[in-house]
């Protein structure tokens, strides 16, 4: 069980209400609390009027037959007062409506001028105990013990009945906020509802459409902005995955018609042994381009969609180099092309995957390069980056085509195609790996000279110190 | 030396039978998971050939099942799939090498040979084919008795020529092996160290003994005498 509905409008309302309940309760109390010691100060004051009333009347006067006319005439009309007179040996020498106080009242040994309240014949009572000073019958001074009770009744009544009425208030004035909160809520939650309509509306189809960054609420713009982030992300690969499709079929479309006019024209006629040989030769020919192929572009679309391993192995660009250089040796001069390699950094890497990287980079350099130029790797440390140059020497790569050469069978030129070479994935292959370990590469190719720049984040441990 | 193929694809397992026979192997050929562990538990092959996508049982099972009832022959899986995974799994399970398809056939049989012949290491002090010597001890190479200067890299691929005497090695595994190149790579690389090569031991030399399979590789052979 879920201690809260899922749903936010009825969690804002039914906080919303509880808060309002809360907040009127503590003010009820608070307020009723000042009230109630309001009265009380009221009563204080009366009872201390009515004490310094007897106090002034008996100061004046001795225990004579007419002191109680005298009393009853003060006392009239303050319907509210009991008063009971006791002289020293406790006998009752003036009352006035005695049946309002309690035994516990006329205890001789209750405590002095405390205020008490009691209670008694289910109406409440206020009073207090007191000595008075007076005459005797003989004129002497004598003391007085004077208790004084107020009826107050009504006011505890009142009390009562107004925090009655508060309590229904608190919990009408409760239903009441929780119905605006939903309102509230609901009109503060239409953006959500607007951005759920336009997600509706997504599909594989329109996944070009965006949710209105700038309309968003404040609290949902970072929402938005990652919603429309994955739908970026989302177009991207979708558009990808088209693009592979499409571009596999098509650069399947050339190896396999060649395949089918040659076996059909083999087989049309009776040919001897080393016509057939012949024939399944160049099939063979074909079938490699395309496995090599398939493969290149699955690795591709593994690399892009990052399901690849992520090797953390410290690799060497410098021992990389020279072991390519190694291998590429013997055709580089055969081409009467030399290649150089200076600097030094380690990167972060899966080894065999930059091995990879670097050699279509000389590859292709080399492919490009005049006779009697060199190939020349630079490395060099740059901030957290490590920089790896190839720079070539040969024909310019126009302008606009330097935007598109790390793409998928994208050629120089087209008649390369014809000699059974590399069906332009190298550079794309390339690119996947840099990217796929956080760097990214760049061309420029001016005056003759190519240069493609690699940039690694260079290997956190072993790094040497910059340079 | 007796192999096993489980394949289901009929073509593949046919001409991977075919294939493996004239290289010289005794071959058995199963085209479903459950038949070609019965085939393996009770037959005594040196090889296994396992393709991984099966019929009735997987790969997997198949080669579970061996290695668990004792048998410690060499197993090559076949996947079309070259996902990390498949790989990692069969190594784990106990498979010796995998080669994902498409493949070249002469992969394969470079691999079969080599999964064969570990384990069994002859240990020679030089190889021969013809005249031509090749020392391994004093990495010296002659021809006729003519001493042969040759580079570091070019010791090496004809040391991995002569080995593999009579087998067409593809680029691939050239470059990997001398190179340590193991991706494709330009393949041009090995056509020119090839040549040069041959340059060095066999073209002022009679009879030639580097011959280029088209579409396949490169073999060492001295060429039976007319």
């Amino acid at each position: 069980m879920r201690p809260w509905p899922r749903s936010l409008t009825t969690r804002l309302a039914l906080l919303f209400a509880l808060l309002t309940a809360i907040l009127l309760v503590v003010v009820v109390l608070v307020q009723g609390r000042a009230v109630e010691e309001h009265l009380r100060e009221l009563d204080d004051q009366e009872l201390t009027g009515k004490v310094t009333l007897i106090k002034n009347l008996l100061h004046r006067a001795e225990l004579s037959e007419n002191l109680p006319r005298r009393l009853d005439d003060a006392f009239i009309g303050h319907d509210m007062l009991g008063v009971v007179l006791r002289n020293a040996e406790g006998r009752v020498v003036y009352g006035i409506r005695p049946e309002n106080f309690g035994e516990p009242q006329l205890d001789d040994d209750a405590v002095l001028d405390v205020t008490t309240i009691w209670e008694k014949g289910g109406k409440q009572y206020i009073g207090l105990q007191t000595t008075v000073d007076a005459l005797d019958f003989w004129s002497r001074p004598t003391r007085l013990r004077a208790l004084i009770g107020l009826d107050i009744s009504h006011q505890v009544r009142f009390l009562e009945q107004v925090r009655k009425r508060l309590w229904i208030d608190i919990f009408f004035g409760a239903i009441i906020a929780a119905l605006f909160a939903l309102f509230a809520a609901h009109s503060g939650l239409a953006p959500l509802r607007r951005m759920t309509a336009t997600a509706r509306g997504l599909s594989a189809k329109h996944l070009g459409e965006r949710l209105a960054e700038r309309d968003a609420p404040t609290e949902v713009r970072d929402l938005v902005i990652a919603f429309n982030d994955m739908l970026e992300r989302l177009d991207s690969s979708f558009r990808r995955l088209s693009d592979f499709s499409a571009d596999i079929a098509h650069e399947l479309r050339t190896p396999i018609s060649n395949l089918m006019t040659q076996t059909e024209v083999a087989l049309s006629h009776t040919r001897s042994p080393d016509e057939y040989r012949e024939v399944l030769a160049s099939n063979l020919e074909e079938y490699e381009r395309i496995a090599r192929m398939v493969s290149d572009m699955l690795f591709i679309a593994q690399a892009e969609e990052g399901r690849l391993p992520k090797a953390t192995e410290a690799v060497n660009l410098a021992d990389e180099g020279r072991a390519l250089i190694d291998f590429y040796e013997a055709l580089a001069d055969e081409k009467g092309v030399q290649i150089v390699i200076a600097g030094e950094a380690s990167v972060t890497a899966d080894r065999l995957m930059i091995r990879r990287a670097l050699s279509n980079l000389l590859s292709n350099a080399l492919r490009h390069s005049l006779t009697g130029s060199s190939v020349e790797i630079s490395i060099a440390n740059r901030a957290s980056l490590a920089t790896l140059a190839v720079k070539n020497y040969g024909d310019t790569i126009p302008s606009d085509q330097l935007s598109q050469i790390f793409e998928r069978f994208h050629r120089a030129s087209p008649e390369r195609h014809r000699h059974g070479e590399s069906a332009g994935l190298g550079l794309a292959i390339t690119r996947s790996i840099i990217e796929m370990h956080g760097g990214h590469i760049e061309v420029t190719s001016e005056a003759g000279v190519t240069i493609f720049i690699l940039h690694l984040p260079l290997a956190a441990a072993v790094s040497p110190a910059n340079t | 030396m007796k192999i096993l193929i489980v394949e289901d694809e009929p073509k593949m397992g046919d001409y991977l039978r075919k294939g493996l026979l004239e290289a010289g192997f005794v071959v058995d050929l199963a085209r479903d998971g459950l038949d070609g562990l019965h085939l393996a538990l009770s037959g005594d092959y040196d090889l296994i050939v396992l393709d991984v996508m099966l019929p009735s049982l997987d790969g997997w099972g198949v080669l579970k099942t061996v290695r668990r009832s004792g048998h410690e022959m060499p197993v090559l899986f076949l996947t079309a799939r070259d996902g990390v995974e498949d790989r990692v799994r069969g190594l784990e399970l106990g498979a010796d090498d995998y080669l994902v398809k498409p493949f070249a056939f002469s992969e394969l049989l470079a691999r079969v040979r080599t999964l064969l012949r570990r384990g069994r290491s002859q240990e020679v002090e030089t190889l021969r084919a013809a005249d031509l010597e090749l020392d391994l001890l004093r990495r010296r190479v002659s021809r006729a008795g003519v001493r042969i200067d040759l580079t570091a890299k070019e010791f090496a691929l004809l040391e991995l020529l002569l080995r593999r005497q009579g087998q067409v090695l593809p680029r691939s595994l050239i470059a990997s092996q001398v190179w340590d190149m193991n991706f494709d790579s330009d393949t041009n690389v090995i056509d020119v160290a090839v040549r040069r090569l041959r340059v060095k031991v066999d073209e002022p030399f009679e009879p030639k003994v580097i011959r280029t399979v088209r579409g396949m590789g490169y073999v060492l052979e001295v060429p039976e005498s007319p």
